[in-house]
């Protein structure tokens, strides 16, 4: 098994010497890998990868978010998607190719306020992400609460193949649905939603604790339902 | 793009009507529950008087700047007092730089109008030469944290700073104002405490955060004295209030305000 070395890391810092292929906010000078982050920097076989803190959500094709209806123009919905762009779900993805403006009526559909589950269709620099409904599961959210965590922590929540997240659900009997922007949705009755809330909360506070699982689980009380 | 105003979702705001209904807040506050208020004083060395307010995550920094200036002809003995009030652009994703808005602007009147209106600070004793020289006193305040609830944690920062400051003593020598090395307290006379009051539906909620802001239909401001005597109020938001409501604020702001006296009086001592 391949050592995978971690270490916190400031901006700055060299994180490797040497010949690796490296990923996302490090950069290369000279011989010299150095991390343009506050994070955890993971030098392995296969390449450098740093794990910034704190972050936006940079959207990227494809994810699956979780946004809010903040406006709505002739077009199409401004949903915002907890990152420095606003999404955009055009009208026509909704209804269909002879949507028209005079004929369609778009808060019939989805008005300020509301929740939509979306996906990523596509996105460059140069313009705003575009967001899909289409596929299922997709659509607006009628019930649960919302929790915001840094878009950075997403990936500890999930845990490894969702192990974390499905921890959590068995535990309190929520349904969860991660937005990688994020946007947490937990449904359930009242007294899960609060325990999974504290669930979530203590995953995003000890992020880089080692054995998290168990401390989750420790948290959660009671015998192992299922988790791994 | 630009993000104008607090959206809130509206599975959150179903909930809040909701629990508002069995007398609960999302927060788990009761409904005649401010949030935690934390005050220090003395933060700025420089200012004559300071206060650092936190009031839940809403964060206020009150500065007190004493100098000699020309009185109003319409009050050529009573000294000069200004509030003013500026929300900083890092505070919220919503402000932005540039201009005063409109918010920001009814926030510096609103506090002023509770300060002056109460009549905390006793003018008379800040006149030095009738008609040509007065105290002045210029309160700045800088709001660093939005979340719901500005008059109130503004005011607080306002009256904590005015309490604890010092000026130096003036005299006048041959027609003119002359500071002397001599420190001595604001004149303040009272404690205006003001209480900000949001209805929701048909209920009313003490201090609202920002979700329960952006979900009200109108928010009343009532200002109190130590004698429980009402000396200012505003209301804000295109909806209405019923008398009756009216009423039922008023005792509010009075019984909420005794408690926040209290603290402020045991900050600022």
């Amino acid at each position: 098994m391949p050592m995978i070395q971690r270490k916190q890391v400031i901006p700055g810092d060299v994180v490797a010497k040497g010949n690796y292929r490296y990923g996302s906010y490090i950069e290369k000078r000279g011989e010299e890998y150095v991390a343009l982050r506050v994070g955890l920097a993971e030098v392995g076989r296969d390449g450098i990868k740093l794990n910034p803190f704190t972050g936006p959500y940079l959207p990227r094709t494809d994810d699956e978010v979780i946004g809010k209806v903040v406006d709505i123009n002739g077009f199409g919905w401004v949903i915002d998607i907890n990152s420095c762009f606003d999404g955009f779900l055009p009208a026509s993805f909704v209804f269909g190719r002879d949507f028209s403006p005079a004929t369609h009526d778009l808060s019939s559909k989805f008005r300020v306020g509301d929740i939509l589950g979306a996906r990523i269709e596509s996105y460059e620099r140069s313009r705003d992400p575009q967001l899909s409904i289409r596929g299922e599961g997709y659509g607006k959210i009628s019930s649960g609460e919302i929790v915001k965590i840094s878009p950075t922590k997403v990936p500890r929540v999930i845990g490894r193949r969702g192990t974390m997240i499905n921890l959590i659900s068995e535990k309190t009997g929520c349904d969860i649905r991660v937005g990688q922007n994020g946007v947490i949705v937990v449904d359930g009755s009242p007294d899960g939603i609060v325990e999974a809330i504290k669930a979530i909360r203590l995953v995003e506070a000890e992020t880089h604790a080692p054995d998290l699982m168990s401390k989750v689980e420790a948290a959660l009380g009671g015998g192992v339902v299922g988790g791994n | 793009m630009m993000k104008k105003n607090h959206v809130v979702e509206s599975i959150t705001k179903e909930r809040m009507v909701q629990l508002l209904a069995s007398g609960k807040r999302l927060d788990g506050r009761a409904l005649d529950q401010p949030r935690n208020l934390n005050i220090e004083t003395g933060v700025i060395p420089k200012a004559n008087g300071s206060a650092r307010v936190t009031l839940g995550n809403t964060l206020v920094l009150a500065g007190v700047k004493i100098a000699t200036g020309i009185p109003f002809p319409d009050t050529p003995d009573k000294g000069i007092l200004m509030v003013n009030a500026e929300i900083l652009p890092m505070s919220s994703p919503y402000a932005e730089a540039g201009p005063p808005s409109e918010d920001a602007i009814e926030l510096a009147r609103v506090t002023d109008r509770g300060i002056r209106e109460s009549e905390m600070v006793d003018m008379t004793k800040l006149g030095l030469i009738p008609g040509k020289s007065v105290i002045a006193v210029f309160v700045d305040c800088n709001i660093m944290n939005v979340d719901g609830n500005l008059f109130d944690a503004t005011s607080y920062a306002v009256v904590s700073a005015l309490r604890t400051a010092k000026m130096n003593r003036y005299v006048v020598k041959d027609d003119k104002a002359v500071a002397t090395d001599e420190l001595i307290p604001v004149p303040v006379e009272r404690t205006p405490v003001s209480v900000t009051i949001a209805r929701i539906g048909d209920k009313l909620v003490v201090d609202p955060n920002s979700e329960e802001e952006a979900s009200m239909d109108m928010r009343i401001t009532i200002t109190t004295d130590d004698d429980g005597n009402i000396c200012a109020s505003q209301k804000g938001e295109a909806s209405t209030i019923s008398a009756e409501q009216v009423l039922q604020a008023a005792d509010t702001s009075i019984s909420v305000g005794k408690a926040i006296r209290a603290k402020i009086l045991e900050a600022t001592s």
